[in-house]
């Protein structure tokens, strides 16, 4: 197994800074290139790595496409970053993809859009509680002149018992990368090339990473790349990290929980809402698997990992196929596959996220749902191979409706289309005995606000970047 | 049962025309986008098909001056060669008539008669060497119609109360409604869903035991002769021609099925060749005794695909058309069936390193992805009839119309259930 060098990889990536309560993304532009590089060199020393435990705040900084022109660095060195993140997230293509298109579309977004204006680099600046963080934030924000100017500010935390709005514990299955250190169920453990690149892949090979093509800067700063093609690599230790401002609607989605669950008087019928909600997501409110529970919550507060499909439902009649769960990670039971063909197969599509939420820090329930103003979840997420992970997850497994044998059935949480086109129907299939029940006329209540692809690098790539 | 054929036509096309014939398909392009696509329609046997312009360009993408432009026509459709040529001279003869006009020695305006058209197709066509058919047998309006037969049953699944009754008295009243519907009449007469053919299967084994130690012999000699001194193309995914992928994904993914065309250069040598030729056989026997039933080596998403070779045996020509997207299908082609399609195109030019032909290659994911965008040529224009429908929901639909029919028992009616 590779060791992996932990002082040189941003820290974000290997803990999710569960203390970290309240946390502040600065989007900047580059206004002085000069300025801007002589504040990175400035504060590289506060980058947050994998060792460093940090108590009270963490810093981590990352960088879009534009952003590294911006520094200087010269196209012929751009060239070597994956399309993906040349082209970003904005693209028509992707648009498709992703389903980023309605009222999701990247021309009404708030930032990272066509419309907006650019976002070179992103501060992450996370702190133990909110009078912490912003203090912190101050202290960088009175750097950033003349080098920098903020383009927007979004502020999140994190809520009790890791709760997203909707109302779910979240967060609770990662990937954990080989050689970190980190402990949990066997089926999680992944080479770590899959997150950092200069490290073997599912498919024991190095990612494609940012060679130095054209000597520019202190190149002594850069180790060679691992393939051995005797270039330096600006990637090593390095990541790409995807971000994505998600408005979630949580009255449209309990009422619609409420709604297909109703008593015959009309009345609501909460405990059948929660089921209905937590057969789609695949876990219960406490987080407990619905696999493991399939009728009601067992209360409390779960991190329950330790859990496969083909022994305990391979026929989707406790926790349906269709659900948020089982289909962004099928773990031992993807497609018709055996079980260790599974999790070899699915090891290939794995993602590191991390979640922050934004707005009142409400959790929707079916009795109790309309948050005060606009609530979400800031997404975001690491991999070195975005059209292979994050990009094949939320296409292959969450948007496409014909995941598995289904016919007409997107991901009920996070794929389902606010516009499918005439006659395309959208549903929720919960496979039962002896007939499936068929929640038909799926809505979606997630609404993209902003997104970006970034380059999270090494400690010693974000030194590189200020001596352009 | 009807069989699905492929038909690929390779026209060379007038000088200078080049420009005019591009603009002509793009309009045809995006009348088939906006629903425009009546002539393709009008046969009522066409599944898919497609137009691309085939430029000679050798492997390092340079022109090749000596032979021009080709404009390369494929479709999947039901029943015999001569039917379908008719259909496309008569029915979509104002469609082909504007195309082809810009072929060279098509018919002039005063002598184009049907025949004179079929004559003029049927000059151009060129034999596949392999062809896979995701549901065999099953035709464009029978798909369809079993398709109807699904969603009137799932409706009546949906809609109705159920609670308390057993699969069987479930399976039985599905049976009787659509019994007493008329426009169901067809589905009573179940058909034959192919089965693998274990008899060829063991026939095929027996043959490759016998050639072995031959077999052996020539991996090693290709291995020493050639797989070390081989060039490999080299690139990275990101390495690639942006502006090339951009044109590629532009018509990728605006419904839940994709297109991919290749055309590959053969590597110089009899030897490449006939172990080219020898592996087409091999692949024509598998797909006629083992992948009978919607898969391909493993991949679950194929609805067809075919290998032609042009040229005198020096370039091959790869069409498929299947469901999702390009990185599942690419990805899915690694997972399930890497050592095979290694097999095969490793005999082309720029193929990723490989060692004793079927191990290497495509299992370096990075180059072997960078490899296939490389010589992916861009489809200028696609039709396909059912973009709705996977592979998986059309031999589900087919389980169904037989099993709708049949007695089943208690435990066979859950199982019928459970396909909706």
């Amino acid at each position: 197994m590779e060791s992996l060098e932990l002082s040189d990889i941003q820290g974000y990536i290997i803990r999710g800074y569960k203390y970290m309560q309240y946390s502040r993304y600065a989007l900047l532009r580059v206004v002085d290139p000069v300025a801007a590089k002589k504040f990175l060199r400035d504060n590289v020393g506060d980058v947050t790595n994998v060792t460093h435990h940090a108590k009270t705040n963490c810093l981590n900084i990352a960088f879009t496409c534009s952003g590294l022109g911006a520094l200087g660095l010269k196209n012929s060195n751009l060239a070597y970053f994956t399309r993906e993140f040349r082209e970003g997230i904005t693209s028509e293509h992707r648009g498709r993809l992703l389903g980023d298109v309605g009222s999701s579309a990247p021309e009404s977004w708030r930032w990272g859009g066509p419309g907006n204006e650019q976002v070179h680099l992103i501060l992450m600046v996370f702190g133990k509680d909110k009078q912490t963080a912003l203090s912190y934030y101050a202290r960088l924000q009175q750097q950033f002149a003349p080098g920098l100017a903020e383009v927007l500010q979004l502020d999140g935390q994190t809520l009790p018992m890791n709760k997203e709005h909707f109302g779910f514990r979240d967060g609770i299955s990662q990937p954990i990368i080989r050689g970190s250190g980190r402990k949990g169920p066997e089926n999680d453990f992944i080479n770590a090339g899959e997150f950092l690149m200069g490290y073997k892949n599912e498919y024991d090979v190095y990612p494609d990473t940012p060679i130095l093509g054209e000597e520019q800067g202190d190149t002594f700063l850069l180790p060679f790349d691992a393939a051995g093609t005797g270039k330096k690599d600006l990637g090593r230790n390095g990541s790409y990290m995807v971000m994505r401002q998600l408005e979630q609607d949580v009255k449209g989605y309990w009422e619609f929980m409420n709604e297909k669950t109703k008593n015959a008087d009309g009345s609501v019928n909460a405990e059948e809402s929660v089921k209905l909600a937590s057969k789609m997501m695949g876990r219960w409110p406490s987080g407990a698997p619905v696999v493991k529970f399939p009728d009601k919550d067992p209360g409390g507060q779960s991190n329950d990992d330790y859990f496969t499909y083909t022994d305990l439902d391979k026929e989707g009649l406790k926790c349906p196929f269709g659900s948020h769960l089982r289909r962004t990670n099928p773990r031992d039971n993807f497609e018709d596959n055996g079980p260790k063909e599974s999790l070899r197969l699915t090891r290939r599509h794995r993602i590191m996220r991390r979640a922050r939420l934004y707005g009142d820090p409400a959790v929707g329930s079916p009795l109790n749902y309309t948050p005060e103003g606009e609530v979400g979840l800031i997404f975001t997420c690491f991999n070195t191979d975005i059209s292979r992970q994050y990009e094949f997850i939320q296409y292959t497994w969450a948007n496409y409706p014909k995941f598995k044998e289904l016919y007409n059935d997107p991901d009920p949480v996070c794929g389902v289309k606010q516009d499918p086109g005439e006659g395309v129907e959208q549903n929720f299939t919960i496979q039962a005995e002896p007939v499936n029940k068929y929640i038909t006329g799926l809505k979606r209540f997630v609404t993209v606000r902003g997104g970006a692809y970034f380059f999270f690098p090494s400690v010693t790539a974000i030194n590189y970047l200020s001596t352009l | 049962m009807t069989q699905q054929h492929p038909l690929t036509l390779v026209t060379p096309v007038k000088s200078g025309e080049h420009d005019n014939l591009n603009a002509l398909l793009m309009q045809i392009r995006a009348d088939v986008q906006a629903g425009i696509h009546q002539s393709f329609e009008s046969l009522g046997t066409i599944h898919y098909a497609r137009w691309i312009l085939l430029e000679p360009k050798d492997a390092d993408g340079n022109i090749e001056s000596d032979v021009g432009v080709r404009l390369v026509f494929s479709s999947n459709y039901d029943g015999e060669e001569d039917a379908h040529l008719s259909g496309l001279a008569t029915l979509c003869a104002p469609f082909i008539d504007k195309l082809y006009g810009y072929c060279v020695d098509y018919p002039g305006v005063g002598d184009r008669t049907t025949e004179r058209r079929k004559e003029y197709l049927s000059r151009w066509r060129v034999k596949e060497d392999a062809f896979f058919v995701g549901a065999p047998g099953r035709t464009l309006p029978q798909i369809r119609q079993e398709n109807e037969l699904r969603n009137y049953v799932w409706n009546l699944l949906c809609s109705g109360n159920w609670g308390g009754k057993s699969a069987l008295d479930i399976h039985r009243a599905l049976k009787e409604d659509v019994l007493g519907k008329q426009g169901f009449q067809w589905a009573r007469a179940s058909i034959k869903i192919p089965g693998i053919r274990w008899l060829g299967m063991v026939l095929l084994g027996v043959i490759l035991l016998v050639l072995l130690p031959v077999i052996i012999i020539w991996i090693l000699l290709i291995h020493f002769l050639f797989e070390r001194t081989d060039e490999p193309l080299g690139l990275t995914p990101s390495q690639v021609s942006g502006a090339h992928v951009k044109e590629l994904e532009q018509y990728e993914d605006l419904a839940n099925q994709n297109q991919f065309t290749q055309v590959l250069i053969m590597k110089p040598g009899k030897m490449r060749l006939i172990t080219l030729k020898a592996l087409m056989l091999f692949a024509k026997a598998l797909i006629s005794f083992l992948f009978v039933n919607g898969k391909l080596m493993g991949i679950p998403t194929i609805h067809f695909a075919r290998w032609v070779m042009i040229d005198d045996q020096k370039r091959m020509l790869f069409f498929s058309n299947f469901d999702g997207s390009w990185q599942q299908y690419l990805g899915d082609f690694i997972d399930k069936s890497g050592w095979g399609l290694t097999g095969i195109w490793s005999n082309t030019m720029k193929f990723p390193r490989t060692r004793f032909l079927f191990t290497g290659g495509a299992y370096d994911e990075e180059h072997f992805l960078a490899w296939s965008r490389y010589f992916q040529v861009p489809t200028a224009v696609w039709y396909c009839a059912y973009p709705h429908l996977s592979i998986k929901n059309i031999i589900n639909n087919s389980y169904i119309r037989n099993e709708l029919f049949r007695d089943l028992n208690e435990r066979e009616a859950r199982q019928f259930l459970q396909r909706f």
